[in-house]
């Protein structure tokens, strides 16, 4: 590849924001260049084989965010992707009982009966509650988040609609929504059910990758993102990405192959190039300059700014705003070779709901204990996890009669405290080692024979994913999704419309509206938004056309 | 059986009370208070100690009288004498290198300038403007939702909110994008994202969660942070303590002709086909009135009249109301002066911060969250003795302690050996910067938030009445549809911190439902 190619476009990280941006662009007819420092593109949404025979979704595992509108516009399903969803999932308990979810609505409500009546009528209520909130929220995922400062017409229009959403939900529920929105995930269960099981089950959707507790103000609209997907238009679902999340990315990659565009892997983004307040293209690790009007950084704010662009370049107030953004490093992961199936001593042979989401929390006190935990620097010395073994519904994900296990650890802390210390340099071996004891300790209250089935385990710290992946701290959602980081505070107040201080820049990763998850709307709205610039908006296919 | 008959009844003679009274009668109203204890105050009176010492039962400091409800109820003036001391605040530093906050400015205690001075200024700047912005609010009925947002009652309502929206763009584009961000995030990263986090940051954490179940990094502690600085943040100490700020809205209430009947509490509202009719006492006595406004927490307020009255949503949303104490109080008499490390004696008698860091006041919390007690708990304390020799004798000194991050709900339940334990907690930590003051002890008073409930009738012994969380401020204070001091029955209406604004000692509450009610035509 010549040294000083043009290109309409150069999307910087081959993530599945990144690629979205990238599909649509192309689409509408730009020459595109998607540069990626890794070998393999996909970012946090792929498939790794780090265990001969087996294949490993190494960072995000399951797929319910991604917006049915892109998966439609570019035809995802015709690359390959198949999302499978999954049915149910489970709380084990120490005294040897469980609490299943199931999707099935009688099946459920006689499990919840089973651990109190009371809280078979609560679990009515508790869920028309969040669909209502799903219902309401989804609507704004593909849409600018308005500047409430901004009396352009556009941004008053948004504003409009918002308002007539909120009209829309009528008397009575416009109180319950403002009172859900700042309401902490424990406070809101606690209002519903009287079982401490069924209560955990249910709060780690609040606080998974979050740097909050569950009785933090504004986890139950973290439990809201983790709901707010679907699959195959079943509001709430999850699937898995047959072959692995890398499917989502590969059948991206595809599509923006097929429409033109090229992918250089295996060199990052060193800096992006600017002059007189325009960016006018980006060097490469490797020395490689490429050039183009449009530079859209699929990276984290911080990163994109803080590591890769010359604070020269952008005013002060803008670098002090994207310094104080919050991306803190909450989570790790296990990925694990399983020789098989492990035992379930506790569940029924074979039941249904080993098929999905499995966890060992106990109580909402045990939750937040973690979470204090994690303040302090410590993994969660009795941490929260989720856990699944799809290679009982993708058989491609291990070789015939073994298994492949995912584990996501809620909490783990980026900078890890050692002697009064902390930095993300104390995870070594033996930290990391130590962290994943503490896992499997807890991973044996579900599947006692745990240790003896492990072929191999791969160990994911937040350092580990940040250095591998490039998310600051390895914060899974670029971004702590709290109010003073969403909508139009996302990522900095003035710039949440994907534009920047500088000319012909744009952000188009998870550090934008809507926000984390695989998702790929922020995307796609930050395709929408830098071809209107251009005057191409007409170009536009799909949903936004 | 007697019976008297007047236009309102006041439930309670905490100072929202008597302010709801003070406010109705001086428009021509024939008013009572009914007050259970001997004395009127609710949470804002003198207890007396060992020989004759006075102290601050419960609240001791005065931050957020409203200038409003003070020139209304003509407050300080001759006819109601009240007398204020301000008070410079002092968060302590165990080696003797104290942070002093003066009108807001900060400096360190031995005069030298503190090097985060300009930093805490901008801060401080950037807040009391907000504060006032969202203070505008606090002297009306918070917009109701009731109808929807097409209805006119409601477009007039948000019509009054322009005003704030105007100064809103006023402050320009700057700072009103900085409130936006700020206004439900959490104190302890905004305090950090300026500051070192030091005394400095711990005495703003502090003061953003005191009398809160919360801890400083969750959501909505800047709020209460702004609430707090309503009126500057500037702590002022009453001459003749806390009980001669309930002595003067009592005098207000009566120069303006209202009844006051204390020692004999309400047992029940009396209504007639759902309409406020009177009040039962406990001792039979029936009182009769057109208009009824309790001073109490929502739910007891809902007992009283009965929940028949309500619907089972309004109900159970009481029943869901966040009212967990978490503050308590600690009174001792202290032989002689106490010696704060570093400290000049006129500091001494300042408003006393124990939050050596915002990462200690997070610490502090976390074991109120299990119902345990705090090991290195936050503290507020003055030693009123400093400023106004009258209340102690003799060379002898109180100290006022408010003890922060202590749970309602204490693991065991607050029996004497608990109320113990927070004692000897509460003077070992004073130790720690004021060596020698245990032994200076000769008698300690424990008020747990147990007994704040049971002293004051206040749910949960919250000094809101109810959690001042965003989930409970304003459109939704005390519940979704209950905003306009309005609670069930016609007629019946609720005066207390549980309403809108919400707590401290501002008088508000009861002003406003006073108007309210006249507004409504009850009356």
């Amino acid at each position: 590849m010549g040294q000083h190619d043009r290109y309409d476009a150069i999307v910087a990280g081959a993530g599945h924001n990144g690629l979205t941006a990238a599909c649509y662009l192309a689409k509408a007819g730009l020459k595109v260049l998607v540069v990626e420092k890794n070998d393999w593109i996909g970012g946090a949404a792929v498939s790794r084989s780090l265990h001969e025979g087996w294949t490993y979704s190494n960072c995000s595992y399951v797929c319910s965010l991604l917006r049915r509108e892109i998966v439609r516009d570019l035809e995802l399903p015709k690359y390959g992707l198949q999302v499978i969803p999954y049915e149910g999932g489970a709380s084990f308990s120490r005294d040897g009982d469980y609490f299943a979810y199931m999707s099935d609505h009688d099946a459920l409500r006689r499990e919840v009966s089973r651990h109190s009546a009371h809280d078979a009528d609560a679990y009515d209520r508790f869920s028309q509650t969040v669909i209502r909130q799903c219902r309401f929220i989804r609507p704004f995922l593909l849409r600018n988040a308005p500047d409430p400062t901004s009396l352009k017409p556009r941004d008053i229009g948004e504003l409009l609609f918002l308002i007539k959403q909120a009209h829309g939900l009528g008397k009575k529920e416009l109180g319950e929504t403002l009172r859900f929105w700042s309401m902490s995930i424990g406070d809101f269960l606690d209002e519903h059910f009287e079982n401490d099981l069924i209560k955990a089950h249910i709060a780690g959707a609040g606080i998974i990758g979050t740097g909050l507790g569950v009785y933090s103000p504004g986890t139950a609209y973290v439990l809201l993102h983790h709901y707010m997907g679907d699959v195959d238009g079943a509001i709430g679902a999850w699937g898995f990405a047959r072959g692995g999340m890398g499917a989502i990315s590969n059948a991206l990659g595809a599509c923006f192959e097929e429409a033109g565009g090229t992918i250089a892997t295996g060199s990052g983004v060193d800096r992006f190039l600017v002059s007189n307040g325009r960016v006018t293209g980006v060097a490469l690790d490797n020395g490689d300059e490429y050039h183009a009007p449009i530079v859209a950084s699929n990276m984290d704010v911080k990163r994109t700014f803080l590591q890769h662009t010359g604070e020269r370049h952008l005013p002060g107030d803008f670098v002090k705003a994207v310094k104080r953004f919050k991306i803190r490093g909450s989570s790790g992961k296990l990925n694990i070779a399983l020789d098989a199936l492990p035992d379930f001593p506790a569940a029924p042979k074979g039941a249904p709901f080993l098929r999905g989401d499995l966890h060992c929390a106990e109580s909402l006190n045990e939750l937040e204990r973690a979470y204090d935990d994690w303040k302090e620097g410590r993994w969660s010395q009795n941490p929260y996890f989720d856990m699944l073994i799809p290679s009982q519904i993708d058989p491609t994900m291990a070789p015939p009669g073994k298994h492949m296990m995912t584990v996501f650890v809620q909490y783990a802390p980026y900078d890890l405290e050692v002697g009064g210390v902390r930095t993300g340099t104390n995870w070594n071996g033996q930290t990391r080692g130590a962290f994943a004891d503490c896992v499997f300790d807890k991973l044996e209250q579900a599947c006692p024979d745990i240790r003896s089935k492990t072929v191999h385990a791969e160990v994911r710290t937040p350092w580990d994913i940040e250095q591998e992946v490039g998310l600051t701290e390895g914060n899974i959602f670029q971004g702590e999704l709290t109010f003073d980081q969403l909508l139009f505070n996302r990522p900095v107040p003035g710039y949440a419309q994907y534009d920047t201080p500088i000319d012909g820049m744009y952000i188009v990763g998870s550090s934008a509206h809507p926000g984390g998850g695989v998702m790929a709307a922020p995307g796609a709205n930050a395709a929408r938004e830098i071809l209107r610039n251009i005057g191409r908006g007409g170009n536009m296919t799909g949903y936004a056309a | 059986m007697t019976t008297a008959t007047y236009d309102a009844i006041v439930i309670g003679a905490g100072h929202n009370g008597l302010a709801a009274a003070a406010t109705l009668a001086r428009k021509g109203k024939s008013v009572c208070v009914i007050e259970k204890n001997a004395t009127v105050g609710g949470m804002a009176c003198n207890t007396t100690l060992a020989n004759g010492v006075q102290a601050p039962e419960i609240a001791h400091l005065l931050y957020n009288l409203h200038p409003k409800v003070k020139r209304e109820l003509g407050l300080g003036t001759a006819k109601v004498p009240l007398e204020v001391r301000d008070l410079p605040a002092v968060s302590l530093s165990q080696d003797g290198n104290h942070t002093v906050i003066r009108s807001g400015r900060a400096e360190l205690a031995d005069g030298r300038p503190h090097a985060e001075a300009a930093a805490f200024d901008e801060m401080m700047r950037r807040l009391t403007l907000f504060a006032g912005l969202l203070g505008q609010l606090s002297t009306k009925s918070p917009p109701s939702l009731e109808d929807g947002l097409a209805s006119l009652g409601t477009l007039t309502e948000l019509a009054g909110l322009a005003k704030l929206g105007l100064d809103l763009k006023r402050m320009g584009k700057k700072d009103m994008r900085e409130f936006l961000r700020v206004l439900l995030s959490n104190a302890y990263d905004l305090i950090l994202d300026d500051l070192e986090d030091g005394p400095l940051a711990g005495a703003l954490a502090a003061d953003a969660v005191r009398g809160a179940f919360a801890g400083p990094r969750s959501p909505g502690t800047v709020f209460t942070l702004m609430y707090r600085l309503g009126q500057g943040g500037g702590a002022q100490l009453p001459m003749g303590g806390m009980g001669a700020v309930a002595a003067a809205f009592e005098a207000a209430a009566r120069a303006a002709g209202a009844e006051i009947r204390t020692g004999t509490g309400v047992a029940r509202v009396l209504t007639e086909n759902d309409r406020a009719a009177g009040v039962v006492l406990e001792d039979g006595t029936v009182l009769s009135a057109r208009a009824v406004l309790s001073n109490t927490g929502p739910m007891p307020a809902m007992m009283l009249a009965g929940t028949e009255h309500y619907d089972v949503e309004a109900v159970r949303r009481m029943r869901n109301q966040r009212c967990k104490g978490a503050a308590a109080k600690v009174n001792l008499v202290l032989s002689a002066a106490p010696e704060f490390t570093g400290l000049r004696l006129e500091l001494a008698a300042g408003r006393l911060l124990i939050a050596p860091s915002a990462t200690y006041v997070e610490r502090a919390f976390n074991p109120a969250k299990y119902g345990e007690m705090p090991a290195n708990p936050v503290i507020e304390a003055v030693i009123p003795s400093l400023t106004d020799p009258e209340v102690a004798g003799g060379g002898q000194h109180v100290l006022s302690a408010v003890v922060s991050s202590v749970p309602y709900g204490l693991e065991g339940g607050w029996d004497e050996a608990a109320r113990e334990r927070l004692a000897a907690v509460t003077i070992a930590t004073l130790e720690k910067y004021a060596p020698g003051i245990g032994a200076l002890v000769t008698e300690s008073q424990v008020l747990s938030p147990a007994c704040i409930e049971a002293r004051t009738g206040a749910p949960g012994g919250h000094w809101h009445h109810a959690e001042m969380g965003v989930d409970q401020i304003l459109t939704v204070r005390p519940a979704n549809g209950m905003a306009h001091y309005r609670f069930g029955p016609e007629g019946y209406y609720l005066c207390g911190a549980g309403a809108h604004p919400g707590g401290d000692v501002t008088g508000l509450a009861g002003r406003n439902s006073a108007m309210q009610l006249l507004k409504d035509g009850v009356l």
